[in-house]
């Protein structure tokens, strides 16, 4: 710009108008009731993927020793980077889908102050009445199987001389080529041969099934994906996933706690 | 048939309410709602007790006033009706009945049973219209709608703002009720053109009355006298990830309304 102008709107920069902020863009969109509530929904649908896989995963318990420690080898050091930004995303499905649900969860909770004195229900389900309980109990749940089997700091395994006991993540395998990996299944069999281990599991199991039963068909109509035809097919496979999930688990629990997998 | 009734009574906006008890016989199964209210009334006015104040107008179903929480439910036990169309028959003799006024933060209390709605109206005022320019009317046939389509706004249309979704919800969100009035106008090509704004400013105008947000719980569609499905929730959720999408890509201005 010439220091000599006079211009009273001179040339120069664009200038910048409320349509040209990305962040009007985030507090328009993201910060309303329904932007907060498609991430709950998003990050929902997330965690589920997950859980269903690492289902999946688990079920290699099944198939032997060396199946489940090849698996649990190969997602740990044969990822590489990769498994850090699994793991990065995962928490940041976490923390995200916890602290917009129960922000949202403050705000519903302030939008009625005074109760009634005659509570009624036409048709709300138990289940979609408690995704906050139901929510907060999985949630805890996960720090503890994170502790149990990641950290190793829940429970170890009693040493055969029965003095002390080994740490879980020191229990080695053989591979057939002679590799020593983490055994993981004798972990997971020492974990689920001990009941009250084992009860949790089952019970915190049954929880996050009734947290999904509602959580899944939700997510469908919070993402605008059902319409009258479909809000029967979106709740049937919102049951149909989560029982899945939780008949997975409790396969495997089951399984090794009345030892037929030992 | 003889009824035990607990009515809430609140004298003003600001003061302290509470649920007060009244015995009341003579009441015949065909005497709606309303009028067994008013027959209570006459004998509290004769007593020289101030009579129970509640909102009806049109005592017909469609205009929306006579807003009140029976037993636990918006519009009592019916499915599909107002108050004022609900009739006495529908209680067994002797029944205690639980009389409140909506409960929300956005829909305070002016008395008894009165409850200031206008919320509902500023949510309307944030783009619950189509703009069309004034000039010669176009021709009735000019602008092809599929009859589904026109009978899809017209369910939803037949919204009458009475409030019992937000009431019957246990957030108090009136998702439902924008939901109603985003896929109405949404239906339509003329509303179709503003459908984008629309969605965000009646949401920004929802959240800033002090509504809850939707959980998709499904009291409200139960609760509806018109029995609008929560299938326009999911529209309005679409029309409203669509238009984030279409304002992020697009730039589109945040203006419109
Ligand atoms: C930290 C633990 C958790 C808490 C506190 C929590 C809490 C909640 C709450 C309160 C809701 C209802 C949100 C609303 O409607 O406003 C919700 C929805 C949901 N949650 Fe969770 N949750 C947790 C963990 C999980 C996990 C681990 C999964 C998946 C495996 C999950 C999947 C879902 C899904 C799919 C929804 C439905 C979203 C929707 O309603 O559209 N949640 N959660
Ligand atoms: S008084 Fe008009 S709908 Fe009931």
């Amino acid at each position: 710009m010439s220091a000599t102008s006079s211009a009273i709107n001179p040339k120069g920069p664009r200038t910048e108008t409320a349509t040209a902020n990305p962040i009007a863009w985030v507090c328009d969109y993201l910060c309303s009731s329904v932007g907060q509530k498609v991430l709950v929904a998003i990050t929902g649908t997330l965690l589920v993927t997950f859980v269903l896989f690492h289902m999946i995963g688990n079920l290699k318990m099944f198939a032997g020793p060396e199946s489940i420690n090849k698996y649990a080898y190969f997602l740990k050091h044969d990822l590489g980077a990769m498994i850090w930004i699994a793991r990065g995303g995962l928490l940041g499905c976490f923390l995200l889908h916890l602290t917009l649900a129960l922000w949202l969860k403050s705000r519903a909770t302030a939008a009625r102050p005074i109760g009634y004195a005659y509570g009624g229900n036409a048709q709300a389900t138990p289940a979609s009445k408690t995704m906050m309980q139901t929510g907060l109990v999985v949630g805890v749940f996960v720090l503890f199987h994170l502790a149990h089997y990641t950290f190793g700091t829940v429970h170890g395994v009693p040493s055969p001389d029965g003095k002390g006991e080994t740490n879980y993540l020191d229990l080695q395998y053989k591979m057939p080529d002679g590799k020593m990996v983490h055994n993981v299944y004798a972990m997971v069999v020492a974990g689920f041969s001990t009941p009250w281990i084992s009860l949790v599991y089952l019970l915190c199991q049954i929880v996050l099934f009734v947290h999904l039963s509602h959580g899944i068909q939700s997510a469908f109509q919070t993402l605008g994906l059902v319409n009258r035809r479909f809000v029967k097919v979106a709740r049937a496979l919102g049951v149909g996933i989560a029982g899945a999930i939780v008949a997975g688990n409790f396969a495997i629990v089951i399984a090794i706690w009345g030892g037929w997998v030992k | 048939m003889k009824f035990t009734l607990h009515i809430w009574r609140q004298p003003g906006p600001e003061a302290r309410g509470q649920m007060m008890t009244y015995r009341i016989d003579g009441i015949t199964g065909d005497m709606s709602f309303l009028e067994m209210i008013d027959v209570l009334n006459e004998r509290l006015i004769k007593d020289g007790i101030e009579p129970v104040a509640f909102d009806h107008d049109c005592r017909e179903g469609i205009c929306g006033s006579c807003s009140m929480m029976i037993n636990g439910l918006a519009h009592g036990p019916e499915r599909g009706a107002t108050t004022c169309q609900l009739h006495m028959r529908s209680f067994r003799d002797g029944d205690e009945i639980y009389i409140e006024p909506w409960r929300a933060k956005a829909f305070p209390v002016l008395r008894d049973l009165v409850v200031d709605r206008s919320a509902f109206d500023r949510i309307v005022q944030s783009g619950g219209y189509v703009n069309v320019n004034t000039g010669g009317a176009p021709d009735g046939n000019s602008l092809p709608i599929p009859k589904a389509d026109a009978d899809k706004a017209m369910d939803a249309a037949q919204c009458i703002g009475c409030g019992a979704c937000a009431a019957a919800c246990p957030n108090a969100s009136a998702m439902l009720f924008v939901a109603a009035k985003v896929g109405h106008l949404g239906s339509m090509p003329q509303g179709q053109a503003e459908q984008s704004a629309r969605v965000r400013t009646m949401i920004a105008t929802h959240d800033r009355e002090g509504f809850g947000h939707c959980t998709n719980i499904g009291e409200c569609e139960a609760a509806c006298p018109k029995e609008i499905s929560t299938e326009f929730i999911a529209g309005l959720n679409r029309d409203y990830i669509a238009s984030a999408v279409k304002s992020a890509v697009k730039g589109e201005a945040r203006g419109g309304f």
